[in-house]
């Protein structure tokens, strides 16, 4: 506990410089683009359409609402957590100089990358309002909930970084596999259509996802005037769990990183 | 107590490629279970970078690090500056850590100078605050203001290391890392790393300084060790340890000579006039050159010849037996020849001496110790460059005939005439 107290506050020190790596990525992210952050809001825009020509023409299925709000709403979450993590992934092992050659708690890589994709996240938010308006969805007061539910689920998203950029930086495979991995977890997610209505052991299965219990949330405070459920609170104490846990062990091996890059 | 505590330090690396990919994972894991090993064990692929190095530096004192290649000394710094952890062993650091080591490792091609001074800053350690506070003095510094608003990737490798190094030096440290900077840049900007240094150390910064540079270290540092294979192998006076080396190398690398069986040089001692060895000489004093040789066999008549150059590699004097028509007769055992600076007319600086042994036709080196014994030369006089011409100033007032350039049909002419003389003043920029 003391450790991860020594941790917390060594990033804090820091918290400059995770600003500024912040800003350096976001800068160069959207340098010598045309369209800059309009790309935060047009990727998930496409997907939107793809999948509303699928879920109403092709096999209709029946959310409770207008179905591009669901599907749009689900993608800007799902799309925070998959490019946080695909910037994560390679964020130690593309900084070879700053690794090799400069010291500074290490952990400033992945989450500078949570936070430029937190950034995006919020820019995607503002057309989601925009839709919302146009099909007329009103939130109601569980609104007051999205604070928390966006903490749990950036809270996850770090923890995930955290594991995937130091296990990429001692074995390269990891980048490939994430690749993989993020694109079946997209379809084990609710991320377009309602995963809850799996049942059986498959159901059983996806409910273990973490992802379907965070974005549920995020739905349902946001569409549906639901409050959050049982498994987000259980979620949100993992996610918590497990975060705490990556950042020790991201800590402990931080000073094999010179030698392993 | 002591600005930096390394005791006891062990740093254990490994040869070749580690397991990098998942398919390696499995058997290493395999074997990590099957044999648990203490961590001063080594595996047949790990060796010891570091092995058992204690030091201590205190404010106001500045710590040289020499040593061949690949001794330790980049790893000591690494430690030093947390980027490796020791194996074995305790590291205290007090205050701010400011090193002058990859000044511009953060520096991120595709953003605007001022960008990366602000990135940079930060990577450092600087609030965004003290680095507004700076910026003008750091611009000015780097002296690449009308770029400043230009993508570091149009600079030139020389913008890029000035405008790194104006960062790291803007830094107000309590400790002081410095790694090889003075081998990158141009002379002026040498300069003021040096004089960068030297304020920090007035001002009792602790300095710990790794560098190939002997004589800047006999010039900067108040105490250094020698480092080879690992280890401490000297620790004392910049002169003593940087002679120190000197031995060890001269076995190691001046032993193939052919002839070096016949006559070498043992020792070359730089004597003060007051008999003194020292490394530390003032203009217009005497300097004896003092060059112990040991002769197995009889050797007829050789030749001893001295060099003095400049830590910028400038030859300032070549002086031999041979020039001088002063002959040594056959040299047998031991003996020492002394050659008498009555006045040392060189401006202060940072000089090394090269001692040789020639073959009666002055052509073939029988043994030779190129730049192995640096000093540093003092003094009041603030003239510029390296050698110090008695002179004194005279001043007529009256008609042009009494002037010495008095032939000199047109004032052009008469400045064309003095040129070469004013190139001399200017150019030679000393270290």
């Amino acid at each position: 506990m003391n450790i991860l107290r020594e941790v917390v506050a060594e990033q804090w020190e820091y918290r400059e410089l995770l600003v500024r790596m912040t800003s350096r990525d976001l800068l160069l992210r959207y340098k010598q683009t045309v369209m800059g952050f309009g790309w935060a809001i047009f990727m998930p825009l496409v997907n939107t359409a793809i999948f509303s020509v699928i879920f109403t023409r092709v096999a209709a299925i029946d959310v409770g609402m207008p179905y591009p709000v669901f599907a749009f709403c689900g993608l800007v979450a799902w799309n925070f957590f998959s490019s946080a993590l695909r910037f994560s992934v390679s964020s130690l092992t593309s900084n070879p100089s700053l690794v090799t050659k400069v010291y500074f708690p290490r952990e400033i890589f992945p989450f500078s990358a949570v936070l430029v994709s937190l950034v995006d996240f919020a820019v995607s938010a503002l057309v989601l309002v925009a839709l919302m308006w146009w099909y007329h969805v009103v939130p109601g007061w569980p609104l007051l909930m999205l604070p928390v539910v966006v903490t749990s689920l950036v809270i996850f998203t770090a923890a995930t970084a955290l594991l995937l950029a130091m296990g990429n930086l001692f074995y390269r495979d990891v980048k490939y596999l994430f690749e993989i991995v993020i694109a079946f977890w997209m379809f084990a997610t609710s991320v377009v259509y309602p995963i809850g209505r799996v049942g059986g052991r498959l159901g059983v299965l996806l409910a273990l996802n973490p992802m379907t219990h965070l974005i549920d949330a995020f739905r349902a405070v946001i569409l549906e005037g639901r409050m959050p459920n049982q498994a987000f609170a259980i979620t949100t104490l993992a996610s918590v769990v497990i975060f705490g846990g990556a950042w020790l062990m991201f800590h402990a091996a931080e000073f094999e990183f010179a030698e392993n890059l | 107590m002591s600005a930096v505590v390394f005791e006891g330090i062990w740093k254990k690396f490994r040869r070749g490629e580690r397991h990098d990919s998942l398919r390696d994972l499995v058997p290493a894991l395999a074997r990590g279970l099957a044999r648990r090993k203490r961590p001063l064990d080594l595996t047949d692929q790990e060796f010891w970078a570091v092995r058992d190095v204690s030091f201590e530096v205190n404010p106001g004192e500045a710590l040289g690090i020499i040593g061949p290649n690949g001794a330790g000394k980049s790893t000591i710094l690494k430690l030093l500056t947390k980027i490796l952890r020791p194996t074995r062993g305790r590291i205290e650091m007090h205050g701010r850590v400011g090193a002058l080591i990859e000044v511009a490792a953060g520096f991120h091609p595709d953003l605007t100078g001022r960008e990366n001074v602000y990135l940079q800053g930060a990577i450092m350690g600087m609030a965004r605050a003290e680095i507004a506070r700076k910026f003008d003095a750091i611009v000015d510094f780097s002296g690449v203001e009308a770029f400043i608003d230009t993508p570091v990737k149009r600079y030139s490798s020389g913008m890029n290391a000035r405008l790194g190094f104006a960062i790291a030096a803007s830094l107000d440290p309590d400790i002081l890392l410095i790694d090889e900077v003075l081998s990158v840049g141009d002379v002026g900007f040498q300069e003021k790393c040096v004089t960068r240094m030297r304020e920090l150390l007035a001002r009792g910064v602790p300095l710990v300084f790794v560098s190939h540079n002997l004589a800047a270290v006999v010039d900067l540092c108040t105490r250094a060790i020698l480092v080879e294979r690992g280890s401490v192998r000297f620790d004392g006076r910049p002169a003593e340890t940087v002679a120190e080396f000197r031995r060890g190398r001269r076995d190691q690398t001046v032993r193939p000579l052919p002839s070096a069986d016949a006559i070498h040089i043992s020792d070359v001692q730089l004597l003060r006039a007051d008999g003194e060895a020292s490394p530390l000489f003032h203009t217009g004093q005497p300097m004896t050159i003092q060059v112990h040789y040991r002769a197995p066999q009889p050797v007829r008549a050789p030749h001893i010849a001295i060099d003095i150059h400049g830590v910028d590699g400038l030859y300032c004097a070549g002086i031999n037996t041979r020039m001088d028509n002063w002959g040594l007769g056959t040299l047998e055992g031991e003996g020492r020849v002394e050659l008498v600076i009555p006045q040392l007319n060189l401006l202060p600086g940072s000089y090394t001496i090269s001692a040789g042994i020639l073959d009666p036709q002055g052509l073939r080196p029988l043994d030779l110790q190129s730049h192995a014994y640096p000093f540093s030369v003092a003094s009041e006089r603030k003239d510029f460059g390296v050698v110090y011409l008695e002179h004194h100033w005279r001043h007529d007032v009256g008609s042009p005939a009494a002037s010495p350039a008095g032939d000199a049909r047109t004032p052009a002419a008469s400045l064309a005439r003095r040129r070469p003389a004013a190139v001399v003043g200017v150019g030679g920029a000393r270290k």
